[in-house]
């Protein structure tokens, strides 16, 4: 029982952030204004954001869906048996529910312009994120404590919550990031 | 009927998993014995050696089981692809082990191919759940 409840709190936090993160890249920019009250989530939403935060954040945190289009989430989801390089398959009907849910809850503006018709599965290669992290340099990303770009939440110390905020950063060995 | 119920929390307090895993691991018995005729029980050593041993995984790189989860099954450990830190697996150290059929299964596929870029067999998979039982 507890399991579950944390479970729904958990997808609730998910949502939420998602909803934060949609209206933060709108202001794309200008990221003031950040404090938004979620959606309410249908229950079978909240079933099935609680069953991707479970699965999609065992070998990582789990990526809000709005930080991708459906096209990329799709080739995701139909290529998880070699999922940069490691076995991340599903039984059918869990995969069934997460692909759904990913698509409903994917970025509506297409984050893949400019990849010459390429179809990113990484957030990390999207020119979006390409541009918002071009002054981060190579050392800071591939030292041990952060590994790679897909380790969002080594710098961003909220994004598990969808809060990407440029106060809420900070570098392990490096602190926080000011302008 | 009261020893039966005792008897049966008794024994699965002692292979430390669920009666759910427990029920798998039987199922895993009756394909061991269709696949392999000599087959005479799981065995934690065999289980220990196909735990620690490595060998050419998934990437065409080397991989063993403790590339992710620690010797120690009782410490927690690291996932070597992508740096989260992984629960320990012992069900002593850590309750939540092993009391999923669903979630044990899914791992084992994943993770033996991960590994041996094969899925395992009923044996293999049965020796090593035995092993992480006893550790
Ligand atoms: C068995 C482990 C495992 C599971 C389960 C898993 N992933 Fe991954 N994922 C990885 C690895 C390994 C990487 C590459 C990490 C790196 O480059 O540092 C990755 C990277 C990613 C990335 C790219 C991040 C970036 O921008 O660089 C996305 C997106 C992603 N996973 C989505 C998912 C989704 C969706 C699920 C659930 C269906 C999932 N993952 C489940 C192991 C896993
Ligand atoms: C090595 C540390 C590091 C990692 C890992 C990292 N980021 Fe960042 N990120 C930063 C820094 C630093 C900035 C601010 C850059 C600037 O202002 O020039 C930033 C900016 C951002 C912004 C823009 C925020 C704003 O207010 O403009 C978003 C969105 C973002 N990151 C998302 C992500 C996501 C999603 C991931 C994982 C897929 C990720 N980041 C991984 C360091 C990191
Ligand atoms: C690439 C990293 C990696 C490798 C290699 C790996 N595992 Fe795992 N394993 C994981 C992760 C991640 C989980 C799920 C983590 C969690 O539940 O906290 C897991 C979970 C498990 C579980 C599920 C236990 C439960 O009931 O929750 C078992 C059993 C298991 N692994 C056995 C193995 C065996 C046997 C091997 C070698 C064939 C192996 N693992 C190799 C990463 C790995």
């Amino acid at each position: 029982m507890k399991t579950l409840l944390n479970l729904s709190v958990a997808a609730l936090i998910l949502a939420g952030g998602v909803y934060l993160y949609a209206d933060d890249d709108h202001e794309e920019g200008e990221h003031h204004r950040s404090s938004v009250v979620a959606k309410p989530l249908s229950k079978q939403d909240q079933v099935s954001a609680a069953l991707y935060k479970k699965e999609c954040s065992s070998c990582h945190m789990a990526y809000q869906p709005s930080l991708l289009p459906k096209r990329s989430w799709d080739k995701t989801m139909n290529t998880l048996d070699n999922h940069f390089g490691t076995d991340a398959t599903l039984d059918p009907s869990d995969h069934k529910t997460i692909q759904n849910y990913l698509a409903s809850y994917a970025s509506k503006n297409d984050r893949l312009v400019d990849m010459k018709g390429a179809v990113a599965l990484r957030i990390s290669e999207t020119p979006y994120f390409v541009r918002k992290h071009r002054e981060v340099t190579k050392k800071m990303v591939t030292q041990p404590q952060v590994k790679s770009f897909a380790n969002c939440n080594a710098c961003h110390t909220k994004a598990e919550s969808g809060s990407y905020r440029e106060r809420e950063i900070s570098i392990p060995n490096y602190g926080r990031w000011e302008d | 009927m009261k020893y039966l119920a005792l008897a049966l929390l008794f024994s699965t307090s002692l292979m430390a998993a669920s009666p759910e895993v427990v029920q798998y691991m039987k199922e895993l018995e009756s394909v061991a014995k269709t696949e392999n005729r000599t087959f005479n029980g799981f065995d934690a050593v065999r289980g220990k050696e196909i735990f620690t041993s490595t060998h050419t995984g998934k990437q065409g790189k080397p991989m063993a089981c403790t590339s992710c989860h620690s010797l120690n099954l009782a410490n927690p450990g690291k996932n070597s692809l992508t740096g989260k830190v992984i629960d320990p697996l012992s069900p002593r150290a850590n309750p939540q082990r092993l009391t999923s059929a669903k979630e044990v299964k899914k791992w084992l596929k994943r993770n033996f191919m991960d590994v041996y870029a094969r899925e395992g067999t009923a044996q293999e998979k049965g020796d090593v759940l035995t092993y992480i039982m006893k550790n």
